[in-house]
């Protein structure tokens, strides 16, 4: 074993011990379970209903993965946001860097100890997951890459928590920060993707003209003139970027869509990925919505099936979950640096030890 | 008897001498300069005291000698080595025992000591087998299983001490090693103390408790506004007068001979039933003691009545606020 990660594992068993050998951590895990089962087994009722091939086992797997996102990125803050400015104030940062423990081997394991700490609300979730995936007959690529993508989101937001508290002075305030930044991650991004639409907003002209007069059979037999209507439409297919970076969007975009029989998403992994991918699609800004020839029956135009849009725009995971792993990138070397010891320069107000 | 010495006459380019060597150490914080021109020399198996005002930089000076903080100008070396060009070097040869005591709260005291040994990179078994030993040594057995948060002060400054002597440290660093220790232990921590530097240990020892020091160290540094005084002024300190503690069994008589030794009644000051004599340095003393002595006055205490560390301390103070 390389110096490096034997002093990683130092610092990892360290970490860990803290943490996991508290009674509260174990009230929580349970706390959590508890949740999970009540979620699946509501969800199996209420989605049976709908009648499906799987009774709804789909849509229960993919939502108890959200739901394990959901509470891991509002747990992971708490237990990561104070990792090194929080042993500062307990006075054992130092006496850790005055040993042959390196700055690099310290972060590093203390962000391992926040990841693997989140990571252990994902195993147990694990029976339910195992459960919704068999009676769904999921296919094992939505399985690993959901789970996988989870683990990663998890593991960001424990390097951000990491992060900051290296590079902020008080504990509370870094954790509060590392909420900020997932609420804005999981919240703001929606809310920039709203407002940015909603107030760039184009002009775009309808045309349409009526059947004035129907023959026995239904057919026009005379046409009304087109009418043009202007009006104001939202340019969301700008603002799409803002989802990529949405870790519920990158979750959903990354699992492979499974369609039903109509070509309609699956689950909520493929709605979510519908949804953020029609987001794409600009809006016409010269459109007939209905034409009005004489002797033919009135057409109206389909609406395009999920698998045409999903397969004609682009998937935005990879941009959305690179971002937030140089994010995370950034914030762990920012923390090494300001943490280094000797240290040359120090933050305002802060002390060594 | 203690000398207070800042010797910058030692061969400090020689790598063989170990110790610790600073030269015109400055650091400041934005416009604030903490340490401003600090030299010294500790010499392998000697202790050497740093005394100063609250706020004169000795925690700042500790910093950079303990390798966590980056001085802006002087060069200092440990054991013969440079903390910030061959920082693992200094650090495996390096105890540093803050005045900020903090431990895990969770973990047992000999896993501290353990998990502290394994940073210096030894194997697990060496390092529970060198974490029985630092117990025995700080006398921490019998709390060996306790969490440390249940410890006392006292405990946890041996505890603190244990976590420095883990790996062994050829350089001791000990920031208010004594505060918040009962009269036993401090006397156990002066005999661990000399004991260290017989070994040949150099250890650099800050303390506001200046009769703890005059006890156990060999020389001090005297720190004030980032400054080590000169040698000159410590010379200048130790020939200025200072107090005496004379005690006789007849304080009358006593006071008598003292008059007829030329000390005018006005400058005897009495203290209980001892009588305090400013007297300039030690030859002036060891006269008058031989003259009392020999005018047939039975005496019981003849001392200075402050410690040489203490004496330095307020001369040095009060002549800097001059």
């Amino acid at each position: 074993m390389s110096p490096f990660i034997s002093g990683v594992g130092v610092i990892l068993s360290l970490e860990l011990r803290q943490r996991v050998r508290t009674t509260s951590w174990y009230i929580l895990l349970a706390v959590f379970v508890a949740l999970i089962f009540i979620v699946t087994v509501l969800l199996s009722f209420a989605l049976s209903g709908f009648g499906s091939v799987d009774n709804g086992a789909a849509g229960v797997y993919s939502t108890v993965i959200y739901f394990v996102l959901l509470l891991g990125t509002l747990v992971a803050p708490a237990l990561s946001g104070n990792a090194i400015n929080g042993d500062r104030d307990a006075g054992t940062l130092a006496t850790t860097q005055v040993t042959l423990i390196t700055t690099g081997q310290l972060i590093v394991g203390k962000f391992l100890s926040a990841w693997i700490t989140a990571l252990a609300f994902l195993a147990a979730a694990m029976p339910f997951l195992v459960y919704a995936a068999l009676a769904g007959r999921l296919r094992a690529s939505t399985i690993v890459i959901s789970i996988v993508v989870l683990a990663l989101e998890l593991g960001v937001v424990a390097a951000i928590g990491v992060g900051l508290s290296g590079l902020m002075t008080r504990p509370l305030f870094s954790i509060v920060v590392t909420y900020l930044v997932v609420a804005a991650l999981s919240v703001g991004t929606i809310i920039a993707f709203t407002l940015g639409g909603l107030a760039l907003q184009t002009s775009a002209t309808q045309t349409s003209s009526y059947g004035i007069e129907y023959d026995s059979s239904g057919k026009p037999v005379s046409c009304s003139e087109p009418e043009e209507y202007d009006f104001q439409t939202p340019r969301f297919d700008l603002f799409w970027g803002a989802l990529a970076a949405n870790p519920y969007v990158i979750l959903a975009d990354a699992v492979p869509i499974t369609y039903d029989s109509n070509d309609q998403p699956a689950d909520l992994f493929g709605y979510f990925k519908l949804t953020t991918r029609m987001a794409q699609i600009p809006q016409d800004t010269i459109y007939s919505a209905n034409t009005c020839v004489v002797g033919e029956l009135e057409q109206y135009e389909d609406s395009p099936t999920a698998r045409s849009v999903i397969e004609s725009t682009a998937p935005s995971w990879a941009v959305g979950l690179a971002t937030h792993l140089v994010l995370a990138g950034a914030l762990l070397a920012g923390a090494w640096a300001r943490t280094k010891t000797p240290a040359a320069k120090l933050a305002r107000g802060s002390r060594i030890a | 008897m203690l000398s207070l010495m800042v010797s910058t006459e030692l061969s400090q380019t020689d790598p063989e001498f170990g110790g610790i060597v600073v030269e015109n150490v400055a650091r400041s914080f934005g416009t604030v300069h903490a340490v401003r021109d600090a030299s010294f020399v500790a010499i392998p198996g000697t202790v050497t005291g740093l005394i100063g005002p609250n706020g004169s930089g000795k925690t700042t000076l500790m910093l950079m000698l303990a390798s966590l903080l980056k001085p802006d100008a002087g060069s200092i070396r440990i054991a013969g080595y440079d903390p910030f060009g061959e920082t693992a070097a200094v650090r495996s040869r390096l105890g540093w025992m803050p005045d900020v005591l903090g431990s895990w709260a969770t973990i047992s005291v000999r896993d501290t000591l353990t998990y502290a040994a394994r940073m210096y990179a030894m194997d697990k078994a060496t390092a529970a087998a060198r974490a029985a030993e630092v117990l025995t040594l700080v006398d921490l057995t019998d709390l060996a299983d306790s969490p440390t948060r249940v410890l006392s002060r006292g405990q946890k400054q041996r505890l603190s001490l244990g976590r420095a002597l883990v790996h062994d440290p050829s350089v001791l660093l000990l920031d208010e090693p004594a505060s918040g220790l009962d009269p036993v232990a401090r006397a156990q921590l002066r005999v661990l103390v000399r004991r260290l530097a017989s070994e040949g240990k150099t250890l650099v020892v800050s303390s506001h408790v200046l009769s703890e020091l005059d006890e156990m160290a060999d020389g001090a540094v005297y720190l004030s506004k980032g400054v080590t005084a000169s040698a000159e002024a410590l010379a200048r300190s130790r020939a200025t007068a200072r107090p005496w503690r004379i005690r006789a069994s007849d304080v009358t008589a006593l006071r008598a001979a003292l008059i007829a030794g030329g000390i005018a009644d006005a400058a005897i000051a009495t203290d209980r039933t001892e009588l305090l004599v400013a007297l300039d340095g030690e030859a002036a003393a060891s006269e008058l003691l031989v003259r009392l002595v020999g005018a047939g006055v039975a005496i019981s205490t003849f001392a200075p009545a402050v410690g040489d560390l203490e004496h330095a301390f307020i001369d040095l103070s009060s002549e800097e606020s001059k």
